[in-house]
């Protein structure tokens, strides 16, 4: 039933194969989820190409565009972790943009949406989580454990304090990967609720309409925010790595 | 009120079918069987797109952007040297200015003074010439009237002398007359 259920709200979230493929018995086969990983990309792509085809001093619209990006992830970066941080911005800036145009495609009628699942979020937490504590390790030796004791601290305080810390310190990538994630898997599914409505109402879904731009315009919202937030979570996370004092 | 009772009247049963969905299908996401393919995917197209970022979009971009850094710099720059360069330009053209006024004040003042120098000297040249007309002619005066006081007194003396002849036979002698006279 429910996957012929048309207002089914969970049915956009489910992946599909396209192209059946296996590696030693694994299936890695091309799916939904992976053509609307390489529409993001293409997306990005599309923007920095057209952006970059035409480079003048004075810039035009998909000049002006690229460059805000860049500058928006570059300022972000430089105000948290300061000019240490100019090794990771590749890193950064590929991560905004894929984050930001898999909630934007997301947002399309019939589209689906990468980062509602938690697989893929968890995937850059945890890879940000293990860059993180390599990068803390390498840059500060051992000194790096001292993020699990803040400076200022009564001693006696430390048994409670240092579980603490580590606990959240652990949980860092969850909280990170299951806050874009959840985001996306809500908005979408109540705006799949709202868009049936719409139609089970018949004339009267006019009212659920209205309520669905209203919803739609803050889902839009919500999309940018939370790829901006992954971002610059990233940030705080590689500051902490690099300044483990502060 | 009765409109939104209807609405709620249509929603109760949908919600019930939604829940029901839910639970035969389970979420996708918990669907262990399409993570393999998923992050290999995530893998392929975020490498592609992290390399794409790396190599062509900001090696790109960062120059642009600090090429019009340079540049903006730069026109600022050549912007301030001219205005310095007008405002040396206004300086000097104050300062010739300035210099002009004061040379023809000096100028005004010296020939304000040479011309009273030479006034003074006028006036002093003609007072010493009327004074000096003024006392020779308050000589002629003097003289003219010794002289004609001593003609008077002579035509005097002639004119007792020849009446005095008239009636005397022996005329006074002139000295006698002018001492009778005074």
């Amino acid at each position: 039933m429910a996957a012929d259920n048309p207002i089914d709200p969970i049915h956009q979230f489910e992946i599909s194969k396209i192209a059946e493929m296996q590696i030693a018995g694994i299936d890695i086969s091309f799916t939904n989820s992976s053509l609307f990983m390489v529409f993001a990309i293409a997306a990005t792509m599309t923007l920095f190409i057209l952006g970059l085809s035409k480079r003048s001093i004075i810039p035009n619209r998909m000049q002006m565009l690229s460059e805000l990006s860049y500058n928006f992830i570059a300022n972000m970066l430089r105000d948290q972790v300061g000019d240490q941080g100019r090794a990771y911005f590749p890193f950064i800036f590929s991560l905004f943009m894929f984050i930001f145009f898999c909630n934007f495609i997301g947002l399309i009628p019939y589209t689906f949406t990468v980062t509602s699942h938690l697989v893929v979020t968890f995937a850059f937490a945890g890879l940000i989580f293990l860059a993180v504590t390599i990068i803390g390790f390498m840059k500060n030796g051992l000194g790096y454990l001292r993020i699990f004791y803040p400076s200022g601290i009564p001693i006696f305080l430390a048994p409670l304090i240092v579980p603490i810390e580590i606990i959240s310190y652990l949980s860092k990538p969850i909280s990170l990967s299951v806050r874009l994630c959840a985001n996306m898997l809500a908005g979408h599914s109540i705006l799949k609720i709202f868009a049936g409505f719409i139609v089970m109402l018949g004339f009267l879904g006019f009212a659920p309409l209205i309520f669905l731009v209203v919803l739609y315009a803050l889902e839009t919202l919500i999309a940018a925010l939370q790829a901006y937030i992954f971002t610059i979570l990233t940030c705080i996370y590689l500051n902490d790595a690099l300044h483990p004092d502060h | 009120m009765k409109f939104f009772l209807k609405i709620f009247i249509f929603i109760l049963p949908l919600s019930e079918a939604y829940a029901e969905g839910q639970k035969s299908a389970g979420l996708p996401q918990m669907d262990i069987s399409t993570f393999p393919s998923q992050l290999f995917w995530l893998i392929i197209t975020f490498t592609a797109l992290y390399l794409f970022m790396w190599k062509f979009v900001i090696p790109r971009l960062s120059t642009t952007i600090e090429e019009r850094k340079d540049k903006i710099s730069n026109d600022i720059n050549d912007a301030e040297n001219l205005n310095s360069e007008a405002s040396k330009i206004l300086e000097n053209y104050d300062d010739k200015m300035n210099s002009a006024s004061l040379e023809s004040n000096e100028i005004v003042s010296s020939s304000k003074a040479t011309m009273n120098e030479y006034l003074d000297k006028l006036k002093k040249d003609n007072e010493i010439k009327i004074n000096a007309m003024i006392t020779e002619s308050e000589k002629k005066i003097h003289q003219q009237k010794q002289q004609s006081e001593q003609e008077i007194k002579k035509a005097t003396i002639d004119t007792i002398k020849s009446i005095v002849s008239k009636y005397v036979e022996t005329v006074p002698s002139d000295d006698e007359i002018s001492k009778k006279l005074n």
